[in-house]
């Protein structure tokens, strides 16, 4: 599977496309975070990756930027391995490796609608890539 | 005649020669644990002088002391800020103190004086700010400069307490997230964090401080230091042993003492304490083989804020380093707050170190108190406690006539019920002013008017902790409920004001 972030503006947000996209292409998508207003705003979604060509063409035709996420921008400099941040992540996307290192699945974070991890990291080396600047407050 | 001088056991000076010689055996502790493990500890005894042990993590009671040489015209430094981070000044004229924990005037709980100790030690600028009275020999009275740790005649980290032998594993039972000296604890015991290296820990692996004492040679920070003593709080009958602690932060490395900033709670310093120990007899050859699985240790409910805090059960680190723990037949994910990965490097570095010919053991002028106890302190104020002020709760039910509760309330003379269900759980809060409301709506049915949010204390909580969550929601009430959330009593904050006329 893989992930794209679907922008919306205020312009297209009132329209259905999500749903269109889904029943032209027939290809199921899975929702995995949605921060949506009438401002507009972002969702998070899966699909399968030999379709992301085509879905992404697809939201493309009908004005929504898509783009390939950066959730998470973690500062290996500053990060010294303790993992204050495993525990509280929902998805485990952070582990310990064999060497005790820690790492991150930005696979698998789902970035700012959880961001659970950063203000628990005493080294401060934990940002998210702001993906919500329409309808975040 | 090697024989004879092992089963007499060996002495750190035996230790040094070889250090010399360049036939030093050092295993890391991890090593050793592996070998005995393979070949007994009558084999590591004999093979093994030296085990290296070492951890990482945060400890507050930390901070150096620094002497910034006399500025011209001289100044007797009264209160002095290190990039904006308040100093405290224990001596004479240009000697302070910088402690871990103190926090930035500018950036709280982000930046402290950590922060502060790990810039220089970098290599950063630092500003320096002070004032003071003036005198006939020191007429300053206000400085503005700055420094690195090259201008500094001396730049020692002197630490309290340091190099906890084990710590506890914490939890939270309350319903809303807290941020704790031990990190964020979500709310419910949905996560848990725990502290310490366990199996690497310098005094586990000498738990009878037969070899760690006053004027050990330890590594501090990435270069060498020394153990001055016991550090505060030192309770070695629990397992609890501390370590107060000096260095020459001019020698250490950021890689080893990094500032760390705990959301909501303060700031700290993070340190590097590798500790040797040698092999002087079998029996410290046991005790270096000593695994997580056999360091116990309390899982803790740090959502009840008293010195006794409940304990849930008790876990290894070997159990606390897999990542999960089972409270509550629950199983959840546990976090370390201090570096397993530094604390494994540290050990190592250590060890190469020795075997390099560049750290030589030293033998203790004292050992460390092994019978002391940490007693709590001595309260000449007295705390009250929710429990001695709490009144009996009026209470109603969901499915009741507003008419009723209207009643209620006045024949009650009170200005809060509390809705509850058939078992006596909280459900909501209804108040003179929701009912005035509900007549000015021309509203008849309890269930429109009532608060269901419920913000609640126990009968345990202090009255200013209650208080304060009043004033944090902005309301004027809570009730008292037991741990199976039933409603035991109601506070209001008319009862916080009687008590503070009195």
């Amino acid at each position: 599977m893989d992930r794209i972030l679907l922008r919306f503006s205020e312009e297209n947000v009132a329209e259905p496309i999500t749903s269109q996209v889904i029943l032209e292409l027939g290809i199921p998508m899975r929702i995995v975070t949605a921060t949506v207003n009438s401002l507009g705003g972002d969702i998070l979604v899966e699909v399968p990756a030999v379709h992301v060509e085509k879905v992404i063409k697809a939201f493309r035709a009908k004005g929504v930027v898509v783009r390939f996420p950066k959730l998470i921008e973690v500062d290996s400099d500053k990060c010294f391995d303790c993992g204050a941040c495993f525990a509280l992540c929902p998805v485990d996307a952070i582990a310990y490796d064999k060497e005790y290192s820690v790492v991150f699945d930005e696979k698998t974070c789902i970035g700012s609608p959880c961001g659970l991890c950063v203000d628990a990291c005493p080294a401060r080396a934990i940002k998210l890539v702001e993906q919500h600047r329409n309808n975040r407050k | 005649m090697g024989t004879s001088k092992i089963s007499n056991g060996r002495s750190i000076a035996e230790i040094n020669q070889k250090i010399k010689s360049g036939d030093v055996q050092v295993l890391t502790v991890e090593e050793m644990k592996k070998l005995v493990e393979s070949s007994g500890v009558e084999v590591a005894y004999k093979e093994v002088d030296v085990v290296t042990t070492g951890t990482f993590g945060a400890m507050c009671s930390s901070g150096a002391i620094i002497n910034l040489g006399h500025a011209d015209p001289p100044i007797k430094i009264q209160r002095a800020w290190l990039n904006d981070v308040e100093v405290s000044h224990p001596g004479a004229a240009v000697d302070l103190y910088i402690g871990a924990a103190q926090m930035s005037n500018t950036q709280p709980f982000e930046y402290g004086g950590g922060h502060v100790i790990e810039d220089l030690i970098a290599g950063k600028e630092v500003e320096v700010r002070a004032t003071s009275y003036g005198t006939d020999c020191y007429p300053r009275t206000k400085l503005d400069t700055t420094i690195t740790k090259d201008d500094l005649n001396q730049f020692y980290l002197l630490n309290f307490r340091n190099c906890y032998q084990r710590y506890v594993c914490a939890t939270n039972s309350r319903d809303e997230m807290i941020y704790t000296y031990m990190g964020k604890l979500l709310p419910r015991f949905r996560n848990a964090t725990y502290s310490g290296a366990g199996e690497l820990n310098p005094l586990m692996n000498d738990p009878d401080y037969e070899t760690i004492g006053i004027g050990t040679r330890i590594f501090l920070g990435g270069g060498q230091g020394y153990v001055l003593g016991e550090g505060t709080q030192h309770d070695p009958t629990n397992r609890f042993g501390t370590l107060m602690v000096r260095g020459d932060c001019k020698q250490m490395s950021p890689e080893f003492i990094r500032g760390g900033a705990f959301t909501q709670y303060g700031t700290s310093l993070y340190i590097g304490i590798g500790i040797p120990i040698p092999i002087l007899n079998e029996g410290l050859a046991k005790k270096t083989a000593l695994r997580d699985e056999e360091i116990l240790t309390d899982i803790v409910d740090y959502g009840v804020p008293r010195r006794s805090r409940p304990k849930l059960g008790k876990v290894s680190y070997a159990t606390l380093k897999s990542g999960e723990v089972t409270i509550n037949d629950r199983k959840i994910k546990v976090s370390s707050l201090s570096s397993l990965k530094t604390a494994r490097k540290i050990s190592e570095t250590l060890k190469s170190w020795i075997e390099n010919g560049t750290f030589y053991l030293s033998s203790p002028a004292e050992s460390l108190p092994t019978d002391s106890v940490c007693n709590p302190m001595r309260q000449s104020d007295s705390v009250t406690f929710v429990s001695s002020v709490a009144h009996k709760a009026v209470t109603c039910r969901v499915n009741e006539d507003i008419q009723a509760v209207a009643q209620r309330i006045i024949s009650k003379s009170v200005n809060h019920v509390v809705v509850t269900d058939s078992s006596g759980a909280v459900k909501g809060m209804v108040t003179s002013w929701d009912v005035t409301r509900a007549v000015a709506e021309g509203k008849s049915k309890l269930v429109d008017i009532i608060t269901k949010k419920v913000f609640t204390t126990k009968p345990e909580e202090t009255l200013e902790e209650a208080s304060r969550k009043m004033a944090q929601h902005h309301i004027s009430a809570l009730p008292v409920v037991d741990h199976d959330k039933n409603v035991v009593g109601l506070i209001t904050s008319e009862d916080l004001s009687k008590l503070r006329g009195r």
